[in-house]
């Protein structure tokens, strides 16, 4: 009786694997290929002068990240790649709760314009994507050096006396990274709140709730899938973020994207290079594992 | 907020010459035009009109979600336009419920008294005590997207009465529920109203919802209030052809007053009490007039309707289409009338009204 059914079903099973197929392609090819050849590279021994030595296995490159050898070849507790991680957590954070605070009035004043301005404002925020990031950095970089136009600028206005000093600090690392992912972060606040019904709103203050309450208990809490899909995407690239740190830190605000540029660059330690990459992708998952958990779909309103 | 009157006999809500204007002045688009009315204390008002007439900016006003551009709103003596909406005893029922939906009913309902920093226990209490007064007592921890249609409704009521306003404002709170509910919640609100003694404020483009319901109606068109008065004013006696259209069906004829009565464009006549002289319209209910053979009005069947109760036959009379007589099926059959007979209409003479316009 239900062998006809049956049939039925593994026909419709064999017809939806062949439509996902391409997908299924791209992502092995793409995504699950390339995390391989690291995951390998990782557990290779390094060659002398970069490249790995392949079929030399060993897990030297994880044992590094928080040992170092000392000379007499015992193994000694080091800090220095985990203060770099810490770092890296810390100026992210930084930057994606600044991002938040710029973020947030700026996304609910677009969804307050009318149909036409806002549409216009939508599109001043995209224009910095016209431009390449590289080039941005570099005009940050002349914008908060020493005698730049931010210090100028603020010793005009007889603000400062002195020059701040802005330009190779953790400070112009948050500024840039704050400035390369503000976008990042408004765009999916703004998505929420255009599609919320302001009429809730009007219920709020309707029930003698003020501008204040209304916020905290509507606006925020309905706008919450919104604030979450734009922490991750700020968060998640700020995190593995080279080329702001690289330019506006001077080198000397290492964060993780730059510590495993140099591994492949001229500490010639691939293996450890790939191993930081796998730590850096296992807190992002771990992250994304906590995200989805919380805010389970269907749960859109994001209320404990 | 105190009140400083006695709230037995002063208006509950009082507007003076309030006018509300879209777009730039002068030029724009009038949505309220000096419109006055009191609204008495426990009462349940209502105001009726077709949609873009402005009841529901009229009601906006109150609830202070728009400013007006000219005019005063005053409740129990003290002048509101001012105020933001959060601070006016007044709470409103959407037409969309607008419950939060990301709060449990009990939430919803509390909402208000939180905004009023009721402590925790009284909170529980009087939602409880709502969640029974709309007869929903054990969907409190429900959210608002899992209930019907019709348990929204109810909850949007008690989520607005829970803060006990001076005034009700209900936006066209029945007309997303089917037939059946919408009976029910007529009887319901009515119930409620007597029930806590607050005065309601009830927009509707439903004429026979505002006859059910109201103590009394104000009809309104295009900005202006045209009649104020009890159901059976506004439906007996309306001061105008648009008011008579809007309420009810009606007959109009075009004639011209005489000396005893008013003379029809084809030479009939019907005689009727009244000073008018010359052009006027002749209002006339289908169910007041009745076929007979010793009626004064002439006409000719165009077509007969059986619509269950009644049957209504569509007669040409002085030469115009579409004179309706609306004849009870008593004996349960066609009274036998085709279309094309000549028949004789009976018209009381109280049945007449007579329009200048």
């Amino acid at each position: 009786m239900t062998t006809p059914r049956l049939i039925a079903e593994r026909r419709q099973l064999g017809r939806r694997l062949l439509l996902s197929a391409p997908a299924m392609l791209t992502l092995l090819v793409f995504m699950l290929l390339p995390l391989g050849i690291m995951f390998v590279v990782s557990i290779l021994q390094s060659g002398d002068y970069g490249g790995v030595k392949w079929g030399e296995y060993s897990f030297e490159a994880y044992r590094n990240f928080f040992y170092e050898r000392d000379l007499d070849d015992t193994l000694v507790f080091n800090t220095d790649y985990l203060e770099i991680f810490q770092r890296s957590f810390w100026l992210s954070i930084l930057t994606t709760a600044g991002c938040l605070l710029i973020g947030f009035p700026t996304a609910l004043y677009l969804a307050l314009q009318t149909e036409r301005k806002r549409n216009l404002l939508l599109f001043l925020v995209t224009v910095p994507f016209w431009t390449n990031l590289l080039v941005r950095a570099y005009a940050w970089m002349l914008l908060l050096r020493n005698g730049g136009l931010v210090d100028e600028g603020l010793q005009g206005l007889g603000i400062t006396d002195t020059g701040l000093g802005l330009l190779y600090t953790n400070n112009a690392v948050i500024i840039g990274l704050l400035y390369t992912y503000l976008p990042f972060m408004v765009l999916p606040i703004y998505t929420s709140l255009e599609k919320m019904d302001w009429r809730l709103v009007e219920a709020a203050f309707d029930l003698g709730a003020n501008r204040f309450h209304a916020l905290k208990r509507i606006i925020v809490p309905l706008a919450m899938p919104g604030i979450v899909a734009g922490s991750i995407l700020v968060f998640i690239p700020s995190l593995g973020n080279y080329i702001i740190p690289e330019l506006l830190g001077g080198g000397k605000t290492l964060m993780i994207g730059n510590l495993i540029q140099l591994q492949f660059g001229s500490s010639h330690n691939w293996p450890l290079g790939a191993a930081l990459s796998f730590a850096l992708l296992s807190f992002v998952l771990l992250a994304m594992l906590v995200y989805s958990v919380r805010f389970k779909p269907g749960n859109a309103g994001g209320h404990p | 907020m105190g009140t400083s009157s006695s709230e037995g006999t002063c208006s509950a809500i009082s507007i003076e010459q309030l006018s509300m204007e879209f777009g730039d002045p002068g030029q724009g688009v009038k949505a309220l035009d000096t419109v006055s009315l009191e609204i008495q204390s426990n009462e349940f008002f209502t105001l009726l009109g077709p949609s873009g007439c402005g009841k529901t900016t009229l009601l906006r006003l109150i609830a202070g979600f728009e400013q007006p551009s000219a005019g005063t709103i005053r409740l129990y003596g003290e002048p509101m336009q001012d105020l933001p909406p959060f601070r006016r005893p007044v709470n409103t029922v959407f037409q969309s419920y607008a419950l939060f939906p990301h709060m449990t009913v009990a939430q919803n309902i509390a909402f208000g008294l939180e905004m009023r920093g009721l402590s925790k226990s009284e909170i529980g209490e009087t939602v409880t005590r709502m969640l029974e007064l709309v007869k929903l007592p054990d969907v409190g921890g429900r959210r608002a997207d899992q209930l019907s249609g019709g348990q929204q409704q109810r909850i949007a009521l008690a989520r607005a009465l829970a803060n006990r306003p001076k005034v009700l404002l209900l936006d066209e709170s029945l007309s997303a529920l089917d037939q059946k509910l919408r009976k029910d919640m007529q009887i319901e609100l009515k119930r409620l109203q007597s029930d806590t003694g607050i005065t309601f404020i009830f927009v509707t483009h439903d004429q026979e919802e505002a006859l059910t319901m109201s103590d009394r109606i104000a009809v309104m068109s295009k900005g202006r209030v045209l009649q104020v008065g009890t159901p059976t004013e506004i439906y007996e006696a309306p001061v105008n052809r648009t008011v008579a259209d809007f309420i009810g069906e009606t007959n109009f004829l075009a004639a011209e007053a005489v000396a005893d009565g008013v003379l029809l464009s084809d030479g009939q006549r019907l005689s009727v009490a009244g000073d008018r002289r010359g052009a006027v319209t002749v209002a006339i209910r289908p169910e007041r007039v009745s076929l007979a053979a010793d009626g004064q009005l002439l006409g000719k069947v165009e077509n007969v309707v059986y619509v269950g109760t009644d049957t209504v036959y569509h007669l040409n009379v002085a030469g115009e289409g579409g004179f309706r007589v609306r004849q009870q099926n008593r004996d349960g059959a066609l009274s036998g009338y085709r279309v094309g007979d000549s028949v004789r209409v009976h018209v009381p003479s109280a049945a007449i009204k007579v329009l200048v316009e």
